[in-house]
Parts: C-alpha cells; structure tokens; sequence
C-alpha cells in the first residue's frame, strides 16, 4: 500500500493551495479528488472576486486569512502565472439612511487593516461608471477579481508538475486510524498516509463522521449567477454592490466584471437541504436579473448567455444568522487530522494564507526539507487571440494547428484545445477542456466548437467516445455509435 | 502575412456562399475566393441528409449533400478558389479581411465581399430553461452533425423542444436509428415547421406533438434523467397543475437560429434588430458600400430554392465594379401585420424581389404597398403563416415613390 | 369503407382531406381546395409511399457514413424492412454519389444510392 507523509481529501482550491505548498518539501503528497477534474465543486462556481476584507468581522479567522490572502494573490499571479486585475469595487448606496451603512463597512474594513477605503459621492461614481447612478459609494481599492477554475488549475498542475499526486475519479469512502497512520479506503484502492488534510468542502462533514464525532453541521447554501454576453463588457468597470439589503427577499446582487470581459449577475443566497443541488431556478433567474436591471438599467433582457448556481459550505443555519467563522484546527482526537471546515467566501481570497497556515501545522508534525528542484511553471495558457500578428504568424510555422480556429465565438485554436487536453492531472472532459482553454464558453455555448473538441478527443487523444464525459464522472455524452460493422 | 487580392470575396461556403460565387462569376467577376471555417464545402447541406431541397428551383427533391455537389462542380468548373479550414478573423469597411488558416494570416483585399456566415442555433439558456445542468442536452443540429457525419448515437430515449424543421427532421431522423422519440414540445398552438414535415416526421411514426406546452425543469445531476413540461395559455405562461415530468436521457433543442452577425457588427454594419440580420438594398448590398449579404445570416429562409435565387442576385451585383452612384434612397418600412420585410431600402429603379414574414397566421390575406398613404400595389395570396416566408416581386421606379414604401398584410 | 383523414403536402397549406375508402377504391369527401390535393390524398390513402434517406457505415473512409437515399419513394409498409437492411449494409470507400450501395432491396425494385462521395482514408 502506497504511504504518503501528507493525504489531502479534496482538490479544490483549498486542496490545490495546500499541495502546491507541500510541493515546495521533500514529501509523498496525494490529493484525492472525487470528480473528473479540479475545481470542479464550489471552487469553480463562485463570484472570483479576491476580497479586500471589508465583509469579515474583525478578530475573525475569515478577516484573517482574507487580508493575509489578498497580499499574496499578486505575487502568486506574477509566479504561476494567473490573470488577476484589480478593478476595484463601489458599494453602492441610494440615500442617506443607505449610506450609514457605508460609514460601519469602512470602519470594518480600517479596523481589519484594509487600505485605500474612502467614501465618494455619487458625481464621482458617474464619472468612472457612467451607467451606475447612486447617493453616495464605498471605494474599496484592494478588491480584485480572477478566474477562480484557473488559479485552482495552476496550482494544482504546479503541484503535479512538483510530483504531488492528484488522484482524479477518486472518492474517499472510509478512513480508520492505525497507530501513526491514516488507512484512506477508496474507490481507486487503498492507501495510508502520515497526515490527513480535510479540504473537502461540501462533505467536510462526511470525512469527519469517518474517525470521530462532529461537533459541528453543514448548512449547504446555493448561490444562482447569471452570465452575459462579453459585448456588454464595457457597461461596468469594477465590481458594483449595493448596500446589504435588510429587506427580506431581496438578494442585493452585485454586478461583477470578469477577466475575460463578462458581467456576473449574483449570487443569490439560498439554503437548501442537498449539497448537490446546483440547479438554477426559474424564481431566482428572474430576481437576479431584476435587481441586476435596477442596479443597471441598460442591462438588455437578451444579454443572458448562461446560468450556473455555487453551494456554499456554511456552519450556521438560517435561524442562527447564516454566519460563522472558519474552523481550521488539528483534531484533539485524531492527532495528525487537520480539518478546514466551513471554508465559504473569503475562501478563494484567503486560500493562500490558509494553505502557509497548514504547512505550520504540519511542520508540527514533519520536519519540511525544502526540495532542491522545485519547479514553477507559468502555467498560463497562450491565448492566440491575444497575441500580435508577428507572434501568431511564428507560432503557426512551427505548428499548424495554432492556424485552425475551432472555437469561433472565442477564437481558439485546436493548438489551445490539444495543449488543455494534454494537461499534466490527466483530466479530460468537455469542462476541463472548457476551462482551461475557454472553448465552449462563449456566446453559442458549444454550438460551433464541441464537434471539433470531440473530433480531437477522438483521433488526437485515442478517446473512445463511450468514455467522453461532460462534466461529472457519470456524464456521459454519447451512447456508442448510430453504425457498427457487423462481423459476417 | 499571405496578401491575396480578390474582386469578390466570400465568407462561408453554405449554400448562400456557393450560389452567389458561382453567380458573380457567371456575371464577369475575374477572381472569386470562398472562405470557409471548416474542412467541407457546403456549410450545413452535408449533414441534412434528408431530401426536399431544389424542389422550386430544380423541379427535383435533392438531398442537401447532392444540393451541395451540384453547386460545388459548377464553382470548381468555373475555378472558383476555396480556401478551406479559414477563419475570417475580422473585415473593415475598406473590404479588408484578415483570416487565418494552417498556412498562416492571410490579409485578403476584395472589390467585394459577400457575407455568407449563416445562422447559429438558440441554446438553452437563450430561452433560460431552469434546472441541473446534465451532459444530454444537444442543440438539433448539432445532434444531426454527430449522428450524421461523425457516426456517434445521442442517445435513447430523445425529447425534441421546439416544432420547427430542424427538430421534425431530428424526430424522423432518431427513430429511424431506433432510438425512443417521445414526443416534440411546442409552445405555439401550431407546429412551426412545414405541414409536409409534421406529417412525415411526426404522424408518419406516431411521435406525439405536445402543442401549447413547454419545457419548465431539467433534471439530472450527471446525465439528464427527466424533463418537465407544461400547458401554456395564449399569453404563453405555464397554467398551473398541467406539469407533468418526462424521462428521458437526451433532450434536442430546436428553439430558433440566430443570424450569425459578429463580424458585421465588428465592422459596423448596420442590422436589422427583427431580421438579426444586416439592412440591405434591393442588390443586397449592405449599408458599407461593397459589402453584401444573402443566405441565412440575412434572414433564416425557408428554403434552401429561395435562400439561393437571392444569393444568385447578390453574387451578380457584387461582380459589378463600377457602381452607379446613388440617386435616392427609399426606406421599405413594415406595417401591419408583418414582422419584417427584405430589403430594407431601395436605390435604384428596377425590379424588386421582396421576401418577409407576417406576425400571425391571417386568412385571405392581401398585401398592400403604398406611398405616403396612396395604394401603389395590392395582391391577394391564398394564406399566410409566420413559418412560411412570402416572396413577390415588384417593379419599382423610384421617381414614383415619394419618401418610403410602406408594405401591410391584412385580412 | 372506412373514413381517414389525409393531410396534403403538396403545398404549405397543409389542407386536411377527407377520404372514404376501401382496400381498393378510394372517394374524396371534402376537404380540398385544388386538384393536386385529390390525386394526393387518393394516393397517400391508398398507397402511401415515402422517399427514404438514410446513412450506411464507410470502411477505410475519410468520413465514417455516407448519406444514401432510395432511388424512388418506397411503399410506407416496407419503410421499416428497408431502413433494417440499411442498417446492416457497409461500402468500402472510395464511394461516388449516385453509386448503387444496396441493389433492388428487398426486391422492391428499389436501390439505396450514395447522396455523397466519400475519399479513401
């Protein structure tokens, strides 16, 4: 049986922080991943805003780690090569009584260690968002956004690329302890492991009824978004919020631009009983996109180019308030038995300074040799649509398939979709695809794109089609074919 | 960077590309090059395996490949240029395009350039169907491409949504592969596509047509287990307590084709908002000087006879060098009852094909044209339904008409 | 005699006709605005038949089908028998449009014809 200093359950972007960090030690790290791919839960069905801090109660764990993790993006950005851009956010307020609110979330914010907070009246607003109207606005300078799937992708390839495992497919289904080690049982076999990290977001809960008792509930909580179409890229420069509402049933949903030029409407706040139940309703498409076109009234009805819905891992129910702090601790029990649990926004913000927090408590119990070879690949993808002429003419001599453009309504080529497909976690459904490479996100949504996608997975990668997923280990896309050649 | 020079340039080698090349060769143009993103000529025809085109313009019900063939020979007979697997990567108004292809970037200066990118399809959340988001959701036509050219089954047990052509011929066309075809969604208290298509894709096989229904749910978490529909009234919400939940593991979308316009609105031509399709003139020549338009990213036609003759009509303008410069412009503007009318306006005297739509069925409909309120054309048709497409013609002098045409159907 | 309505395709109206008939004689009722609508609907109730397209599975072809068509509208009851045999039929590439894939299936009278033309691989 395979041992390992260091098993993670979970390969979001709580679990890819961690690896990356533990790849930087001489150590055997594995991270079990129970979908097809990284990202692939909460982690990649979120707003991507990097939060200043202005949100979190002060003293809290979430204030921490966010401020923590907000300093560090930047850098983490130069190094594995992300896109992040610093567009601010306004929270907007609509009168006086409103703009109170403002004065508490500054104080906050000041008292979390936020800089560059100031209040700006709506004159100012106009002049940098000329289609947002307000009284007066919080100019929050630190908040940032980023592609949530594609920092959790870099990380994680990083980390595989630093020879920590990342078992996709693999779901946990029992752990004991023996002794000084952890046997993790699973689908794809058995293993044991030194220390046992509980990154597993949504069934955090799950992992930890496996070797004690939990004194602590998960309260799944969806949150709908709507996308529009990138055309409408240029009606907002930052982010814009409105002032939390305190009026039961409205969402206040914010407007949040994203790297690759869309407008997120979201997300809305619903507790639910199932932790997978990420479907969009028809109640709260229509209340997004409501409020969104009274935040902006030029919002056109058929902007909407798709839907998608996030679950929050919360620790406190509606009754008790909907909020709670993080839970990072070792197990008094199970010594060795590091859990993270409750890990909801500020998580994507704070997910470096979690995972450096981590690596302290493991280095409790191992002592971290820093590897000599640690690599960092710019894990960025080359986007031919962003490159110059000169560049894009050079890349093409050297391999054609730079020239062959398959994704139409984002111009990527069957370079790019090839180089996703080839990705070092070995990950390889039309979402893996899409995320890494963006073909299928566009305004056709696949329409031109996935029979190319498949022809590639086909006679580029030797898929059978019997084995091409969408998303999800049981999505499969096609039942065999309409032909067979039948044996005389 | 490859520089070609061109007199007409085409983008998209469908049937709107492939009859306005070989036409503008046929009228004097010298170098005519078709563009083309994938690596077929033909555009959507290969794959509509099934026959009823040219049955107007040939006399003969051809299957779309053998619509595609008969103008493919006659443009290679003619030493008409395609330039296969090519990406148009944008034009301006100065008729230059930029595209890229496995050779490299190709920089193309044209006389004329004639769009013919066709039309895309509605996705689910154009219409936003509410619900998990499983693998087995397929837009109609590109399950048509998998079943038809790449030989790969969709599935089992198929629900279509949506009554038009695309989605009737889907239904005909699964259960011939012995798949489960439980039923087409229709919203409208009427089938959309052609009655000759209902009848032979629907009652042929005893597929039922859920009329006035619609899709509310979409269930399944990996692959799509169920999908709910409801009864609609004439205002088109769901009527309470009719919901019923279908399973089913594919569901096929036929909700609409969009004219794809990207690049015509990069360059900044102007569009129709009812066509989603660029403003043309009688020659279908946009509003950049040059630039025309024909096949389905002008309009979605019904016919591939009807999409043809006025791709014939634009190739045969683009061909012209020297264009007379403009006298007048009349603006055709659509009045009661009808959607939108082609071409938008006019700027020369001479014959006019008209081509529009109506809002409503209407009985006994008669069209009236007139200027500034004064009948100056009238014609009575035997009916007229929004799914079918209504063609006349008209010669139009233009010291006749005082400021605009205004053109109304009515009962 | 046993009443059927038809509904006509001849043109998008889509008149439906209502006919009375028996195994081998058919009466119009009512229902028809022209003529063709008559000599279609006798035709549809007596004998109907359809054109039928389809595709056959290509070995060693840089395409996997090929769309075919029957020669002539083949009887509606013998649709199901036809499209079997087509699914059991192969052709080896190279394939040429109009080459005859399957001869007088189920002695119809009737081939399966290439709509397409398919390369070698």
């Amino acid at each position: 049986m395979k041992d390992f200093h260091v098993a993670v359950v979970g390969g979001g972007v709580i679990g890819s922080s961690i690896a990356w960090e533990l790849s930087k030690y001489d150590l055997n790290s594995v991270v079990f991943e129970k979908e097809c791919d990284v990202a692939f839960g909460t982690s990649k069905a979120n707003s991507g805003v990097i939060h200043s801090g202005i949100n979190s109660a002060t003293g809290s764990l979430k204030a921490k780690f966010c401020v923590e993790g907000n300093k560090l993006i930047e850098p983490l950005a130069n190094k594995l090569g992300f896109s992040v851009k610093w567009v601010g956010k306004y929270v907007i307020s609509k009168n006086e009584k409103e703009a109170k609110e403002l004065e508490k979330l500054i104080k906050i914010g000041k008292e979390n260690g936020v800089s560059g907070l100031k209040i700006v009246d709506g004159k100012e607003v106009n002049e940098k968002e000329p289609n947002i109207s307000g009284y007066h606005a919080l100019w929050v300078p630190t908040a940032g956004i980023m592609l949530p799937y594609e920092f959790t992708i870099a990380l994680a390839e990083n980390a595989t690329e630093n020879n920590v495992k990342f078992l996709l497919e693999t779901k946990v289904s029992n752990i004991t302890k023996k002794d000084d080690r952890f046997l993790i049982k699973t689908n794809k076999g058995n293993f044991q492991s030194q220390l046992l990290i509980n990154a597993s977001g949504l069934n955090c809960k799950k992992i930890v009824e496996m070797l004690e008792k939990p004194d602590f509930n998960v309260y799944p909580c969806r949150g709908e978004y709507l996308v529009l179409d990138k055309k409408y890229s240029n009606l907002i420069n930052s982010m814009i919020y409105p002032v939390p509402p305190k009026k039961l049933g409205v969402l206040g949903v914010h407007l949040t631009p994203t790297i690759e030029g869309n407008i997120l409407i979201g997300p809305s706040a619903e507790f639910i009983n199932d932790p997978e139940d990420k479907k969009t309703t028809k109640n709260m498409m229509k209340t997004l996109l409501k409020e969104a076109k009274e935040l902006l009234p030029s919002i056109p009805n058929d902007s909407i180019i798709s839907a998608y819905s996030g679950i929050r891992c919360k620790l406190a129910s509606s009754e008790e308030g909907g909020w709670a702090d993080y839970k990072i601790y070792e197990s008094k029990i199970n010594s060795g038995f590091i859990n993270l649990l409750g890990i909801e926004s500020p998580g994507l913000t704070g997910a470096p300074a979690i995972a450096k927090e981590v690596i302290k408590m493991i280095s409790r119990h191992i002592d971290l040799k820093p590897k000599k070879n640690f690599k960092t690949r710019k894990f960025m993808r080359k986007r031919f649509s962003e490159m110059s002429s000169k560049e894009q003419e050079e890349l093409i001599k050297k391999d054609e398939n730079w020239g062959r453009i398959v994704c139409r309504c984002e111009q990527i080529t069957k370079a790019e979709v090839i180089n996703a497909l080839s990705n070092p976690l070995g990950a390889k459904t039309l979402s893996s695809v899409k995320f890494r490479c963006r073909a299928g996100m566009g305004r056709c949504q696949g329409g031109f794109c996935t029979q190319h996608i498949i022809r590639i997975m086909e006679k580029r990668f030797d898929m059978d089609i019997n084995e091409m997923k969408l998303k999800s280990p049981n999505s499969n896309l096609f039942y065999g074919r309409a032909r067979n050649l039948e044996n005389d | 960077m490859i520089n070609i020079n061109t007199d007409v340039t085409i983008i998209g080698a469908g049937p709107g590309g492939l009859a306005s090349a070989v036409s503008a060769k046929l009228n004097g143009a010298k170098k005519v090059i078709v563009l083309d993103r994938n690596n077929w000529l033909g555009g959507i025809l290969p794959q509509c395996i099934h026959d009823g085109f040219g049955v107007e313009e040939l006399g003969k019900s051809l299957t779309g490949p053998e619509y595609a063939d008969l103008y493919i020979t006659e443009a290679r007979k003619n030493k008409i240029e395609f330039l296969t697997e090519t990406m148009v990567l944008n034009f301006n108004k100065n008729l230059e395009i930029t595209a890229v292809n496995k050779k490299g970037l190709l920089n193309i200066k044209s006389q004329s350039i004639i769009l013919a990118m066709g039309c895309r399809e509605k996705t689910r959340w154009n219409i936003m169907i509410p619900g998990d988001r499983p693998s087995g959701i397929f837009t109609a036509g590109v399950a048509q491409s998998f079943n038809n050219l790449y030989n790969i089954r969709i599935g089992k047990k198929i629900l279509i949504l949506g009554s038009g052509d695309v989605g009737l011929i889907m239904a005909r066309r699964l259960k011939f592969e012995g798949l489960d075809v439980l039923g087409v969604v229709e919203i409208l208290p009427y089938g959309s596509g052609l009655p000759r298509n209902i009848v032979q894709c629907l009652d042929d096989y005893d597929i039922p047509l859920f009329l006035n229904h619609t899709v509310t749910e979409i269930i399944g978490r990996d692959r799509l287990e169920s999908v709910k529909i409801a009864e609609v009234d004439k205002n088109f919400k769901v009527i309470e307590g009719t919901e019923k939940e279908i399973s089913c593991d594919s569901l096929l979308l036929s909700v609409g084709l969009i004219p794809e316009n990207e690049l015509s609105k990069e360059a900044k031509i102007k569009i129709d908002k009812n066509t989603g399709g660029p403003i043309v003139n009688q020659f279908f020549e946009t509003s950049i000087p040059g630039i025309f338009a024909c096949g389905n990213c002008l309009q979605v036609y019904d016919t591939v006879d009807s999409l043809s003759k006025d791709a014939k009509t634009a190739g045969r303008f683009a061909a012209i060098k020297k264009r007379n410069k403009l006298n007048r412009e009349i603006k055709v503007i659509p009045g009661k009852n009808i959607s939108y009318i082609i071409p938008q306006k006019i700027d020369n005297s001479c014959k006019v094909h008209f081509t529009l739509r109506v809002k409503k069925p209407i009985e006994k409909p008669i069209i009236k044209v007139k200027s500034k309120g004064i009948k100056f054309y009238s014609k009575q048709l035997r009916f007229a339904i929004p799914a079918n497409m209504v063609e006349f013609d008209l010669d139009i002098d233009l010291d006749e008409v005082y400021k605009n045409l205004e053109v109304s159907i009515g009962d | 005699m046993i009443e059927q309505e038809v509904t006509c395709i001849i043109c998008p109206i889509g008149c439906k006709i209502l006919v009375k008939k028996d195994n081998s004689t058919c009466e119009i009722i009512d229902g028809f605005k022209c003529k063709k609508g008559i000599e279609y609907a006798i035709n549809e109730a007596l004998d109907p038949h359809r054109m039928l397209t389809s595709s056959i599975i290509v070995i060693n072809g840089k395409w996997p089908l090929v769309s075919v068509k029957s020669s002539k509208p083949v009887p509606k009851n013998k649709i199901i028998g036809v499209i079997n045999q087509i699914k059991k039929a192969n052709v080896k590439a190279p394939v040429t449009s109009g080459q005859k894939i399957i001869k007088n299936v189920l002695d119809l009278g009737i081939d399966i014809i290439a709509t397409k033309s398919i390369e070698k691989l």
